[in-house]
């Protein structure tokens, strides 16, 4: 098409192949991303609480959920009662 | 590439602490330095850790104005992301080195290091400068301090759909980029290529990657870093808040087990910095340190470890045998107490495993004319260490830092100073 850019990611395309690992991967994040996104659409929650919802063993959820807080989906909220868990929650600016 | 310089008076190889006041020492005194680093950015493991024993000053503050100056000076060109695959001594001063650079797949002089191709990359996998903790995209700056400041993409994780090329705003992503492999001519080498971290998976008893609430000491250190993957400290496990943790000393150190039987130097003095900064991060927590002995031996060691004391951290003087989970994730640590001879257990709800270090041995299949001798640990051998600390047994390749043994930050500044001295004397016979 006229006017559009020559991509490079042509080139490496013509070489490589995504491997059904990477594939995997992606399918994988996207689930929990959207699992996260689900239970936290109730209102904000502690990473337990988020595990609970999800079925994501505790250390996984806190995997995600901060990955998530790195990329902006989530933000960390108030701490709980017990000053033991912080709360998280959608950031409404996504 | 036109004009490019293949020849220099010295190859470092490593830019971490000690590489980069090697090459800076050697710049100043008009030598042409090529400094080769494995990873993305220069800084070694300096520039990941929070603060530094015992001034607790900011490591940051301390480390970026070197890398800059490193990365800044005219007679020191960089290689990131490269790898020396083998040096050839020829003659007298005049080595040949095979170096492999291999590509960031982002072209160097367009980048701009503004992360917009971050967001729209669909990969996450486990950033390896935040030691797992947290995920990163497959196309990222390694970290906010990183120098060069640029983006790369890891090309074994990416999806290949180009999002990052279409989103990048000053067209730098280039997948046509390939490794390259050349020689280059020096005419002395140091080798800088610090240490390695001893990996505790190695030591099952105390479930390391079994139980998600047991850290690494460096994890740790990314915890409490300005530029940390977490908002606080939190239990990898579930995010809680810990109250009660516990630093178990001497881990894959002092132990012919594991086959280190050598002391790391630094484990005592870092752990001890830790606690007292958990005890500001969290003023409510309670921090034990089991250990063997602490060896505070520098200067003003021994009283930033009587502060740790007074700050109320608690040091127990056992040997930890065996760590167990409770179903909420806390620890059990079942320890011969050495004051009592009694074996106890106690519980915490974090642990951080202070790891020992271990030679980077892998520097010596570089060496391919004349082997590069190592000492009994595999360091590099010093072979008149009194009197001429940072000579090998190849005449023309110095030693610097802690791939002559463990060392402090300090130290190996030093070491690097008589490094930088001895290859400079040695450039001299050369004019």
């Amino acid at each position: 098409m006229a006017g559009e850019k020559q991509r490079t990611v042509k080139v490496i395309k013509e070489k490589r192949t995504v491997s059904e690992e990477v594939k995997a991967n992606i399918k994988h994040y996207n689930k929990m991303k959207k699992l996260i996104k689900d239970a936290l659409k109730e209102g904000p929650k502690t990473i337990p609480e988020i595990a609970k919802a999800t079925e994501l063993p505790a250390h996984e959820a806190t995997y995600y959920v901060m990955s998530m807080r790195k990329y902006g989906d989530v933000v960390t909220g108030e701490i709980d009662d017990m000053d033991e868990y912080f709360y998280y929650h959608l950031n409404q600016k996504n | 590439m036109e004009n490019e310089v293949l020849s220099y008076d010295a190859l470092v190889i490593g830019g971490g602490i000690a590489g980069e006041e090697t090459a800076l020492n050697l710049a100043k005194m008009d030598y042409k330095v090529l400094l080769v680093e494995k990873e993305l950015s220069i800084g070694g493991k300096m520039i990941l850790l929070s603060k530094v024993f015992p001034t607790l000053d900011c490591a940051a503050c301390i480390t970026t104005p070197k890398v800059s100056e490193t990365a800044r000076h005219p007679n020191i060109t960089i290689f990131t992301g490269s790898e020396v695959k083998g040096v050839e001594k020829k003659g007298e001063r005049n080595f040949e080195a095979r170096i492999l650079r291999q590509p960031r797949y982002v072209k160097e002089d367009a980048c701009t290091g503004c992360q917009e191709c971050e967001p729209v990359c669909p990969v996450v996998v486990k950033d390896q400068y935040q030691f797992n903790l947290v995920g990163r995209k497959a196309v990222f700056v390694p970290f906010s301090i990183a120098n060069p400041r640029i983006a790369a993409i890891d090309i074994e994780n990416c999806s290949l759909c180009g999002a990052c090329e279409r989103a990048c705003p000053a067209d730098a992503i280039d997948f046509s980029q390939e490794p390259e492999e050349k020689t280059y001519q020096f005419k002395s080498v140091v080798v800088a290529t610090g240490y390695k971290l001893f990996d505790p998976i190695k030591m099952p008893r105390y479930g390391y990657g079994k139980y998600k609430n047991i850290i690494t000491s460096m994890q740790m250190e990314r915890e409490l870093a300005p530029t940390r993957p977490f908002n606080t400290i939190l239990r990898p496990g579930d995010g809680k808040m810990p109250d009660n943790l516990a630093y178990v000393l001497c881990t894959g150190s002092r132990d012919h087990t594991v086959g280190n039987p050598i002391c790391s130097q630094v484990c005592c003095m870092y752990s001890i910095k830790q606690a007292q900064l958990l005890m500001g991060a969290l003023p409510m927590a309670d921090v034990t340190i089991y250990y063997l002995h602490i060896r505070s031996f520098g200067k003003g060691f021994n009283e930033f470890y009587e502060t740790a004391k007074g700050m109320g951290v608690e040091f127990v003087k056992g040997k930890i045998g065996k760590i167990s989970e409770k179903e909420n994730g806390n620890l059990v640590l079942r320890y011969d107490d050495i004051e009592t001879g009694q074996v106890k257990e106690v519980e915490h709800d974090m642990v951080v495993l202070s790891v020992g270090i271990l030679a980077n041995d892998e520097i010596g299949q570089v060496f391919k004319t004349q082997k590069l001798e190592f000492d009994d640990y595999r360091y590099v051998k010093q072979i008149d260490e009194l009197k001429r600390p940072a000579m090998t047994n190849i005449e023309g390749v110095f030693v610097a830092g802690a791939a002559s043994g463990p060392m402090d930050i300090p130290d190996s500044i030093l070491s690097a100073g008589s490094a930088s001295s001895e290859a400079a004397s040695y450039l001299a016979l050369t004019e």
